[in-house]
């Protein structure tokens, strides 16, 4: 769901890269991560498997920067794609605002492809989702194999409701930047629907009037992007044989960071344990020195009075 | 007709700044009660609410998506061994360790601490934080929905904006 939040003046939103194993998921967040402007990705987690394959998830932060004063993000993340992982594909769906369907072009996975996108329908559902009214875009991955389902058979099997669709070969980086920007429009779209005022014009076309490029004109609003850039990489591993995390490339300081809150007052409220321990070897020594003090003087007082 | 769907998502999150002011009175009267080194708020899809204390050496957004993911496999866990969830995590490390706590039913505290105090400290004023919080929430949810709470500009803005990103 997507979290307007006024005091950090954010908008964030989640889109999820989803579809059958090997289809090319993750391989778009590597696109998306490498060529998108440094400054506005931050790191490229990834939990998987020695052999490379998703886990949990892999997981970006995007900062598509300034909207209408509004600091608009996405987190974008992708699912494992293999069969029996589907619960940890229904708890990576939890709260998704748009999703994109990776399908594999290549002859013989249509069979994998229409179970995947039966498995999507059918977790949308579970979180009180309905597939033909969540922004999704389809993409078909892997056009440059040479034996593939052409377009009309892919659309065919696959997108009865006429989503919007791409073309991709997404390990050269093509069609990957065009479906999300279509996808993160949908979202966008529904957002502004719901959160600004009915006069608020629409981010994207009609649906089903761009299917090919993801590309509209008319920008009538200033939009900046993240200046201040953290370059690292850095590389981590859990130990375990079985689940590397990874993580490289730059981090997004300035827009990511939530302000930090100092107290300059001690509260009042809960007195800690600690202090309470002060306060009572305090009263502990006050009532000693009285006592030392109350024979002195009546020492002192029985000295006098022998005296006279 | 409200569908199920529509319900959904109408019940998407909105922060004023005047509630996010109250949590982070909380948080930071938590920070220095616990002696811990920061707090994170994030809700259950991952996203960052607040946060307060030493965040500079972490990465919020990617410590965020982990916590949800974590939290949300752990309460999997939990409903196969029949309990509803396991509201309190903790995973402890050489120098620092992190505990989460359940807020309500949307949001998780992520509280980051090293050998300065100790994990009963933690967790005896992540509780009351907890409760505080949740007293807050429950506050948010009773006042009436506003509506047009983005600019009248967004979707123009955010045209313009994707135009921008995305020229290759």
């Amino acid at each position: 769901m997507v979290q307007i939040n006024f005091s950090l003046k954010e908008v964030n939103c989640k889109i999820v890269y989803y579809g059958p194993g090997l289809s090319g998921k993750t391989t778009n967040l590597e696109v998306v991560h490498q060529k998108a402007p440094g400054p506005s990705v931050g790191d490229l987690t990834s939990i998987a498997t020695e052999g490379d394959r998703t886990l949990f998830f892999d997981f970006l932060p995007l900062n598509l920067g300034q909207v209408a004063g509004m600091k608009t993000k996405f987190q974008i993340y992708t699912v494992p794609g293999q069969v029996y992982y589907n619960s940890t594909r229904k708890l990576v769906l939890q709260g998704a605002d748009g999703v994109v369907f990776v399908a594999d072009s290549k002859r013989g996975k249509m069979d994998e492809n229409i179970e995947s996108l039966k498995n999507l329908g059918e977790n949308l559902k579970e979180h009180g989702l309905d597939i033909s009214n969540t922004p999704i875009v389809l993409q078909y991955n892997k056009r440059d194999l040479p034996d593939v389902y052409s377009i009309e058979e892919m659309e065919q099997a696959l997108n009865s409701w006429n989503a919007p669709h791409f073309e991709a070969v997404a390990r050269d980086g093509h069609g990957v930047f065009p479906t999300l920007k279509r996808v993160a429009g949908l979202v966008l779209e529904t957002l502004n629907e719901n959160h600004a005022p009915r006069r608020s014009p629409s981010v994207v076309a009609p649906k089903g009037s761009v299917t090919t490029d993801g590309g509209s004109t008319a920008a009538t609003a200033v939009a900046t992007r993240p200046t201040k850039a953290l370059n690292t990489t850095a590389t981590s591993s859990t130990g375990r044989s079985t689940t590397r995390v990874r993580t490289t490339a730059s981090v997004v300081r300035t827009s990511a960071q939530a302000p930090t809150v100092r107290t300059g007052t001690r509260p009042t409220l809960i007195t800690s344990p600690r202090r309470r321990k002060r306060q009572t070897g305090i009263w502990m020594g006050f009532i000693v020195a009285s006592t030392v003090a109350a024979t002195v003087l009546l020492h002192l007082a029985g000295i006098i009075q022998i005296w006279s | 007709m409200v569908t199920d769907s529509d319900h959904l998502r109408n019940q998407r999150i909105v922060f004023y700044s005047e509630d996010i002011e109250r949590i982070d009175a909380i948080l930071s009267e938590f920070l220095e009660l616990s002696g811990s080194k920061c707090n994170l708020l994030i809700d259950k899809e991952g996203h960052m609410v607040t946060s307060c204390g030493d965040t500079d050496s972490i990465d919020e957004q990617s410590v965020a998506a982990l916590v949800a993911g974590s939290y949300a496999a752990t309460r999997e866990m939990a409903k196969l061994l029949g309990e509803d969830e396991f509201s309190v995590l903790f995973h402890q490390g050489k120098r620092d360790s992190i505990q989460l706590s359940m807020v309500g039913d949307r949001t998780i505290l992520a509280t980051v601490f090293d050998d300065k105090t100790t994990v009963g400290m933690v967790r005896l004023y992540a509780r009351t934080a907890c409760e505080k919080m949740e007293e807050i929430f429950e506050d948010i949810a009773r006042k009436p929905k506003r509506s047009g709470t983005l600019d009248a500009e967004f979707g123009s803005s955010a045209k313009g904006a994707l135009d921008f990103f995305f020229t290759e």
